[in-house]
């Protein structure tokens, strides 16, 4: 019985996670962090494919928020100032969305080296500079509100507890997609260019246009987010789209794992609920959540590259490989402490000495 | 006769001042097994990476099933004759053809393996499964029913490949736990995997031992009973001997001799860039 | 635009492209000789402009004195990222290194941030305010510092770079680390020295610029994407190209602004620079990559 649990942990898990999340908005549960979670959710699905872009080509978006906030104002002014049916918008908003970063990336993608990081940067400015200035769309820098709920017939996601399911569902459906595009051709192809690209190139895989297309894929993810986060809150501004927002991002994807999907939910909702309910508290020290950000990126990339979810998998699973053995492995880690300690100094000083004696 | 699968007329390539291929004429007869053999720098992996698409020829023309090769898109090819072909040649290196000519039919292997060492043994068959497979995004999305049949099929085929190279029994293992000798096997039948009509094999013998390459020998012999050109560049004189039906000298990027192992193994020029070259077997 | 505005538009654009070229200058020598691309070379910049302030205005020390404090500073900043950001992490790929030095740059930003406010604070010009007439436009003296130093910077680099042993050293670097390191170059030290020299002329650049463009915590990401920019042009590799880019920076941006063409208003003018670099990335930048494979 015991076995056959862990061998299913992972549906296990999956489930449990699920109940955990249906369960939330309720009031004897956890229903203050509803307005938190759906944050959350939508940030999940931007972290998803900001994960999967840097996980499988390698690359760097450091402007993904400015889909995101093409995708809300899209919405917003098609929904708003053209009327157009909410869900229309949103489409029109992916596709659109889509369809820039395409003509963005395709130069991009099709250099060696890595390009994309600086220009998405600038992509990210742009746009911000963009949403403050095109004022007759978007409203300039105080933005503009009065953006309609989403509906589905008569049922109008009106309040935080319809729309937390809302956001859920999309979130967890790409969730869903991803895994599955992760577990095909398509993915192997990701994985076999994140492996050796010109070992791909070798047997007929088109590296860049998959890695344009997983940047579009992205950008889509983005779009939607954006869009749901604008009939959600009702009113967008550019605000949540600056640079800033687009290094948070980043670090939610490093926290969740390069390459990883479901650990986009780890990153996504570690770093919101730390810079949303715990950081709110510090104002005494301002700047304070940049520095934890810029600490997190630079500590996490250095010791755990694939990601900070993924970090912990991989220990959890050596821990439950090498539990029995763990009480010998810690008497001999403090036996041996002292002697690695030795050598290090032996040779830091040794280093001194030769230093020295150069001419 | 058949046409040759492949044939190269007056290839050069070169890297700024260095000649690396120079003016090859080649030709590979269909459905037979060809060795290209030289000193070390005599070209002949780039010469490889010429015709597998890797990067484009200075000069002269590749033709395959006689078909000439592209490496750059018509419009570039337009132009660029009349402007200065500086600005183009790294335009034209980033267009990658390799892809397009796995997806024709020219498969390779290359000289330090490159397998995908993020996947298991399987999925890296699978994944040569490639160029003949056709959904896509939406379709593996969506999970949709001819997505599973096709990914089926590409299952069914690894096994298939992975059986033929003997390494059947490794399928879920990671595939840089294998030993050498077994990840230039796998990577063999990840290239046989693509389905290829002509399959250049790049030192494939390099680091095995005695055993391992005979059992190579035998491999390449079925590979060219499957109805598969093979074109192989090899160190390894007893082994290049043993299979070869034809062979190609090359030294200093230039075609010196051409015959089959008898007539070459006589030839002057060819005895005269080996002397003094250690034509050692065990090379890595 | 009549012939005066042409000229005023020019030396504010060379004035603009100046500041582009020492921080372009920054990025090049990271790149050459570690093939890392810094995206923490703007906070270089801040930091030398809001450190002279601060210890010019509220600490009251003199101004070269705060200068060379500041520029030091800086230098001491870069060194101690390579140190502890950049080595520790060894055979980090492309990717990681990217996001250690983004890591590092909202890093400073934010102790930066944190410790001086967020306020946009100016220090004393050099010299006196007061405008000179030049060729029928009117220059601050400021700006004339600002065009003589990076001037006089980018010789000093460049006779350091042909005529010293460490600048040799690092040349060699740039061109082929494996081989520096088999005649006895120290790869490590020179990579160090190689952030040092670059965010000391980072910080010289944040010092001349703050007092004309005023300085605050967040001005490195703009100016930091401009600054690479200017090394795109210039091909990463030589000083002297990366200034010309950054000069030709400064004067189409200021151009495209005067000239009033389209909607190139001043709020737009940093649309142009990226525009610029997306043209660059297309051009020149394959002659970067293909520099990369073949070294």
């Amino acid at each position: 019985m015991l076995a056959w649990i862990k061998k299913k942990w992972n549906y296990f898990a999956i489930a449990a996670l699920l109940i955990f999340l249906i369960l939330i908005p309720f009031d004897w549960f956890l229903s203050r962090y509803t307005s938190l979670m759906i944050i959350i959710g939508i940030s999940t699905m931007v972290t998803v494919g900001l994960c999967l872009l840097m996980g499988y080509t390698g690359q760097v978006s450091l402007g993904q928020a400015a889909f995101y906030g093409l995708g809300a104002y899209f919405s917003a002014v098609l929904s708003k100032t053209y009327s157009l049916n909410p869900w229309l918008a949103m489409l029109i908003a992916a596709l659109a969305t889509g369809a820039f970063a395409y003509v963005v990336g395709y130069p991009i993608f099709k250099l060696r080296g890595n390009y994309l990081a600086m220009a998405t940067l600038g992509i990210g400015l742009i746009m911000w500079i963009l949403f403050n200035q095109l004022s007759q769309y978007t409203g300039g820098p105080d933005g503009m509100s009065g953006i309609p709920y989403l509906s589905i017939g008569g049922f109008t996601f009106d309040t935080n507890f319809k729309r937390y399911y809302l956001v859920w569902c999309f979130c967890l459906a790409i969730l869903f997609l991803s895994q599955n595009i992760v577990r095909s051709r398509t993915g192997r192809a990701l994985r076999a260019i994140h492996g050796n690209e010109a070992a791909a190139e070798s047997i007929g895989i088109n590296v860049n246009q998959f890695k344009l297309k997983i940047f579009v894929l992205s950008s889509v993810y983005a779009s939607l987010a954006g869009s749901l986060f604008a009939h959600h809150l009702r009113h967008v501004s550019p605000q949540p789209f600056d640079f800033l927002a687009s290094i948070k991002l980043v670090v939610m994807a490093v926290i969740g794992g390069l390459a990883s999907i479901w650990g986009a939910i780890f990153g996504a909702g570690t770093t919101r609920f730390l810079s949303d309910e715990v950081l709110l508290g510090f104002n005494k020290y301002p700047q304070l959540d940049i520095i934890i950000y810029g600490l997190i990126l630079m500590l996490v990339m250095i010791f755990m590259p694939e990601g900070l979810f993924i970090a912990i998998k991989s220990f959890t699973f050596w821990l439950k490989v090498n539990w029995r053995e763990l009480p010998s492995i810690m008497k001999r880690k403090r036996k041996e402490l002292p002697n690695q300690m030795k050598h290090i100094f032996r040779r830091l000083l040794l280093m001194r000495l030769w230093r020295k004696a150069e001419p | 006769m058949s046409q040759p699968i492949l044939e190269t007329k007056n290839l050069s390539k070169a890297f700024g001042g260095l000649i690396a291929v120079d003016k090859v004429d080649l030709t590979i007869d269909t459905g037979k097994i060809t060795a290209i053999i030289g000193p070390n720098g005599a070209g002949k992996t780039t010469l490889f990476n010429l015709i597998a698409g890797v990067y484009p020829q200075t000069s002269g023309e590749i033709l395959f099933n006689g078909k000439p090769l592209k490496h750059s898109p018509w419009y570039v090819r337009a132009v660029q004759p009349k402007l200065n072909k500086k600005i183009f040649e790294d335009k034209l290196q980033r267009h990658d053809a390799s892809h397009k000519r796995a997806a024709l039919g020219i498969a390779r292997t290359f000289q330090h393996v490159h397998l995908f060492g993020n996947m298991t043994v399987l999925e890296n068959v699978m994944t040569g499964q490639h160029p003949r497979s056709k959904y896509g995004f939406f379709g593996a999305a969506l999970r949709l029913p001819k997505a599973r049949h096709e990914e089926e099929m590409i299952n069914l085929n690894a096994i298939k490949y992975l059986n033929m190279v003997g390494l059947g029994k490794y399928t879920n293992q990671n595939a840089l736990s294998l030993p050498l000798g077994q990840q230039k096997l796998l990577a063999i039948a990840r290239a046989l995997a693509t389905e290829p009509k002509l399959i250049l094999l790049d030192e494939p013998g390099a680091g095995l031992n005695a055993l391992e390459k005979r059992e190579l020998s035998d491999l390449i012999k079925r590979i060219r009973e499957m109805g598969i050109t093979v074109v192989l560049v090899e160190h390894d004189m007893p082994l290049v001997m043993g299979i070869a039906e034809w062979i190609i000298v090359l030294d200093s990027g230039k075609k010196i001799a051409e015959g089959t192992a008898a007539q070459v193994q006589k030839d002057r020029k060819v005895i005269a860039a080996y002397l003094g070259e250690e034509v050692d077997s065990a090379e890595g | 635009m009549s012939a005066d505005q042409f000229v005023q538009y020019l030396m504010s654009g060379l004035t603009q492209g100046s500041i582009y070229a020492l921080i372009g200058l920054g990025f090049t020598i990271i790149y050459a000789v570690t093939r890392i691309i810094n995206f923490a070379q703007g906070e270089f910049v801040m930091l030398g402009g809001m450190l002279s302030y601060v210890l010019a205005v509220k600490e009251g020390l003199s101004m070269p004195l705060a200068i060379i404090i500041a520029v030091l500073a800086a230098a001491a900043v870069g060194a101690v990222m390579y140190l502890l950001a950049i080595r520790t992490a060894r055979r980090a790929s492309v990717i990681s290194l990217i996001i250690i030095t983004i890591g590092a740059a909202i890093f400073i930003r934010g102790i930066a941030g944190n410790r001086f406010g967020v306020n946009t604070v100016s220090p004393p010009d050099f010299t006196g305010s007061g405008s000179i007439s030049f060729l029928g436009a009117y220059i601050e003296p400021q700006a004339l510092w600002i065009i003589g130093i990076t001037f006089v910077v980018t010789t000093l680099l460049y006779l350091f770079l042909s005529h010293t042993m460490v600048g040799k050293a690092l040349r060699a670097c740039a061109i082929n680390p494996g081989a520096a390191s088999l005649v006895g170059i120290n790869t490590k030290a020179m990579s160090l020295i190689a952030f040092a020299i670059a965010a000391a002329i980072g910080g010289i650049g944040g010092v001349v610029i703050a007092p004309l463009a005023m300085a605050s915590y967040n001005m490195g990401v703009m100016l930091g994407l401009k600054g690479f920019v200017a090394a795109s042009i210039g091909g990463f590799m030589s000083p002297i190209t990366t200034v010309i880019g950054g000069v030709v920076l400064g004067v189409v941006e200021s151009l495209a602004v005067g000239l009033d063409w389209g909607p190139f208003t001043s709020a737009y003018k940093d649309v142009i620079a990226l525009v610029v670099l997306l043209l660059i990335l297309l051009i020149r930048s394959g002659k970067l990559a293909a520099a990369e494979r073949a070294g």
